[in-house]
């Protein structure tokens, strides 16, 4: 054996080779760690988050004192999602901007929670006089204006404020959109196109009485008085303010504004020389633009006394949680929506059509495929207005057989035999309703297109006579009568060449003329038995398929006392007032009971409020 | 040098010019500012007067030329602009002169200012969160190259990269801030303690993608600067490793600086969303309500600072660099 016989070592290249592909191996080996371990630290840290993470609470985490005793103090925060455009009453005419004011400003007359008339600056609501076209408003005395740069102490309210609140409603200048409400005063129409320089309709009479003459007799214009367009405002804060008397409201109100930066918050300060004895708290907060999710957050921690508008998860939270049952309200608001036919255009020109098309629509189904986000009806007025009426006669309801009965009756037995054209604004929401609605009709054999436009665009087209044949449309109140939803909606008169409210441009003389009696009786029996008929008469007729009412649905705080949505105004927190302090119930993280210890987190308390 | 500034600054202001002109145009096509403004239900006299008040009735030439304050600006009824007379009826981005917040109904540089300081705390927090994150990790990677901790923090700061802030901010929020009550539910606190407070959490959303680029970058700077001569020759000689590692260092952040010179847009510009899922009432939160409500002015005016910053921030980091570099030479 030669022992300097060869060592086999293989191939020197080889063994090179076979050292990369080792270390190779081994880097792949250290790449799958280096994947490995951090994969695997989050999933442990998400574990150990969700092992640890309270549940999400399904109750107030805040509850009262317990003292039934109202009582002042406390800062009360609400919110909205978008921006308060204006806290000029004769100009605002948002939801946003009503809420802010509503805390400024009083009206003669206000709505209360059943939707009928109560005084406020006036010591009465006012009796019709002279065959309903006069009305006089007698003043409480010792109302003071809040205490502003030009308004020192606060002026007494008078009966000039009232006259020159009118007039600047009325004046071109202002671009009140609310003038066209009170176009009934005799002289305002005059004094509108500036041929006149008072209007004539509205007298002081003394200090404290005001009287309205009217054209004719009109019975919601009480109502209309009631509306902020027409809250008194202090003429001095706009010889002094101009054009920014609008961040300077001078006002009657519970509150007077202490501070406001746009588009971010405004906060409120009590009137310690208010009019009225009332309680309620020092301070309010109302922030803008906070999103759904972040509203629902800061509420739940009990930073947001007041939540309305939720995102679908939240809402779904709040509506199946026991523990928030005595605190949430889930409420039709007064508006309606329904499926607008025109009058004009084939098939629908067709009363049997339109019957069908009511028949047709399964408004159960509707609200079920929405989650109960809707309220089905099959009338023209929602409910807490006059004329509303659960038996209606000839309420609208879903019967698949009479709608084929009514498009036999129509002569379409095998179906319409075009393809008509949906219009709806563009969104996500509009386009589930017009695909529920092409379901429907497909049933019946009416084939709808549906072509969904920009608002802008949507409200443009269906004003024109003509143009558009079938849509969805909806109405939201503006006083709380039911002129306000029956003559914008089908009175001829609101049929126009362009900008039409009445975009199913229907037109019919009888009921021109029951609205128009009704609009001037002065008894209360006789004109809500004549809106009755009205209402009958439009679900008979298929005016529209009436279709819905959206459910709000709104959840307060257990220490926020006194509060009870209300039909007409939005989040209107005038009344409430705290139950403080307020305690903390819910188990929490850092509570009793609690597996960690509050010492590890020290920055846990910031989130308490205030 | 200064010569290369001169050439900067010249390019900046083209570049001004374009995005001011492109976003005049697009904000004169997204809606009608009158009928955002004032609503849908207006009457023809408001809208009338509302046009009237900000020059809207004109064309958009016309619009466009007084925008800038080439031409008398026709606005009879503000009396924001009535009674300067030092701007001799021009008012417009020449005279320094941002126009008038349609929904604010305030200057827009009032505006902008009262937003400002908020974003730049947000901003600085965020910067603050990014280097210490993203350089701390990317020199401990570099000098565990291809170890388990080199390739964990590297698919960390991947994954890190790639997820966007909507998703960890309701995270966040929901988690941290809410459930555990580690931090405020969003908002922005009322004191200056309170505003630090509130800022951490939306900070630290923001800064997760900057913190994983500067790691990344950071890691393979410092990778090329440890394998350099000079390093070899440092070693060689018996530098202390503290010292050699600070040679390196030096060298690699170069290319942070410049990242570093463009993160002064979130400085300034805010983060739109981020700012939204929190409620943080800064730049980025306005830019959205501008936009949603067709405020044109306050739109221009945010995409103007916007821009400028990084314009100005490329500057910056480009003279940083120069300084820090002595190879670099800035030619003009």
């Amino acid at each position: 054996m030669s022992s300097d016989a060869p060592v086999s070592t293989g191939h020197p290249e080889t063994s090179a080779e076979a050292a990369q592909e080792a270390r190779r191996a081994a880097r792949g080996r250290r790449d799958a760690i280096g994947c490995v371990v951090p994969v695997l630290g989050f999933i442990a840290v998400a574990l150990l988050v969700m092992a640890l993470a309270p549940e999400r609470p399904d109750g107030p985490r805040y509850a009262g004192a317990g003292d039934a005793t109202p009582r002042d103090g406390g800062t009360f925060v609400f919110h909205h999602e978008s921006n308060v455009r204006s806290l000029d009453p004769q100009v605002a005419y948002d939801e946003l901007s009503t809420m802010a004011i509503r805390l400024l400003f009083d009206g003669l007359l206000d709505y209360d929670h059943d939707g009928g008339l109560v005084p406020s600056l006036a010591v009465a609501v006012p009796e019709p006089q002279e065959g309903g076209t006069v009305f006089r408003f007698r003043l409480r005395r010792g109302v003071r204006f809040h205490a502003l740069p030009g308004l020192p102490d606060g002026r007494e309210l008078t009966a000039r404020d009232v006259k020159f609140t009118m007039e600047r409603l009325l004046r071109k200048q202002t671009g009140s959109p609310g003038a066209g409400f009170y176009e009934a005063i005799e002289g305002a129409v005059a004094f509108r196109e500036g041929d006149a320089a008072a209007i004539s309709g509205v007298r002081v009479l003394d200090r404290y009485t005001v009287e309205f003459r009217l054209k004719e007799p009109d019975q919601s214009f009480l109502y209309v008085m009631a509306m902020p367009f027409a809250y008194p405002v202090a003429p001095e804060t706009f010889a002094r303010f101009g054009s920014e008397a609008d961040r300077h409201p001078g006002g009657t109100g519970p509150f007077v504004l202490e501070g406001w930066e746009r588009g971010v918050q405004l906060t409120f300060q009590r009137n310690e020389s208010y009019w009225k004895e009332r309680v309620g708290p020092d301070r309010m907060v109302f922030l803008e633009n906070i999103q759904r999710h972040l509203a629902g957050l800061r509420f739940m921690n009990g930073q947001i006394d007041a939540l309305h508008r939720q995102t679908l998860d939240h809402r779904g939270l709040f509506t199946e949680s026991e523990a928030w049952a005595e605190t949430r309200l889930s409420f039709p608001r007064a508006s309606i929506w329904g499926v607008v036919m025109n009058y004009e255009m084939p098939p629908f020109d067709n009363v049997h059509v339109r019957r069908a098309v009511a028949y047709a629509i399964d408004r159960e189904g509707w609200a079920r495929s929405r989650g109960n986000l809707i309220l089905p009806t099959g009338q023209p007025l929602p409910p807490a207005i006059t004329g509303y009426d659960p038996e209606l006669e000839h309420r609208q309801s879903f019967d698949l057989e009479r709608a084929r009965e009514e498009m036999a009756l129509a002569g379409y037995a095998d179906g319409y035999p075009e393809v008509i054209e949906y219009w709806g604004s563009d969104g996500d929401v509009s386009r589930i309703y017009a695909e529920l609605l092409q379901q429907d009709l497909a049933r019946i054999g009416i084939e709808i297109r549906i072509r969904l436009v920009s608002f802008a665009v949507f409200l443009e087209q269906t004003g024109k006579p003509k143009t558009a044949a079938l849509l969805m449309s909806g109405w939201n109140i503006d006083y709380p009568d039911p002129s306000s939803f029956l003559e914008p909606l089908f009175h001829s008169k609101n049929h126009r060449p362009a900008n039409s409210s009445n975009r199913a441009h229907y037109q019919n003389a009888e009921l021109d003329e029951l609205l128009d009696r009704a609009r001037r009786e002065t008894n209360r029996q006789r004109r809500a038995a004549m809106y009755r008929e009205a209402s009958d008469f439009l679900a008979r007729d298929a005016a529209w398929a009436f279709t819905y009412l959206p459910l709000t649905l709104e959840v307060w705080q257990p220490y926020v006392m006194n509060y009870r949505p209300h039909p007409i105004w939005a989040q209107d927190y005038r009344d409430v007032w705290l139950d403080l302090p307020k305690r903390r119930i819910a188990a929490s993280l850092f509570g009793r009971g609690s597996a960690v210890p509050a010492a590890l987190f020290p920055l846990a308390r910031l989130g308490g409020r205030r | 040098m200064s010569a290369y500034i001169a050439r900067r600054l010249v390019s900046a202001f083209l570049v001004l010019a374009a995005v001011i002109t492109l976003v005049f145009l697009l904000m004169t096509q997204i809606g009608d500012p009158a009928a955002a403004t004032l609503g849908n239900q207006a009457t023809p006299e408001a809208v009338q007067e509302f046009n009237e008040r900000y020059g809207l009735d004109r064309d958009v030439d016309a619009q466009f030329l007084g925008y800038l304050g080439l031409m008398r600006c026709q606005r009879p009824n503000s009396p924001v602009y009535d009674d300067d007379e030092a701007k001799n009826g021009y008012c417009g981005l020449l005279q320094g002169d941002f126009g008038e917040s349609f929904l604010h109904n305030d200057p827009v540089a009032e505006v902008i200012l009262r937003r400002l300081p908020r974003t730049l705390l947000l901003g600085a927090f965020a910067l603050l969160f990014e280097l210490v994150i993203g350089l701390g990790f990317g020199v401990f990677a570099a000098l565990r190259r291809n170890r388990w901790q080199d390739t964990s923090i590297m698919s960390t700061a991947y994954l890190g990269q790639s997820l966007p802030s909507y998703v960890t901010g309701p995270i966040f929020l929901s988690y941290a801030a809410f459930l555990f009550g580690l931090f405020p539910v969003g908002g922005y606190g009322s004191t200056p303690l309170e505003h630090v407070q509130h800022a951490v959490l939306p900070a630290f959303t923001l800064a997760i993608l900057g913190a994983s680029t500067y790691a990344r970058v950071t890691r393979s700077e410092m990778l090329d600067a440890l394998q350099s001569d000079y390093v070899r020759t440092a070693k060689a000689k018996g530098l202390a490793p503290r010292h050699v590692l600070g040679h390196a260092l030096r060298n690699a952040l170069l290319p942070v600086v410049t990242l570093a010179g463009l993160s002064l847009r979130l400085l300034v510009g805010g983060a739109i969303i981020t700012e939204q899922i929190y409620g943080w009432p800064g730049m980025g939160k306005l830019a959205v309500e501008s936009i949603v409500n067709v405020d044109a002015p306050t739109v221009m005016g945010v995409v103007f600072f916007v821009a400028l910053a990084v314009q100005l921030g490329n500057l910056l980091a480009d003279l940083a660099v120069a300084a820090l570099d002595p190879r670099v030479r800035l030619a003009g």
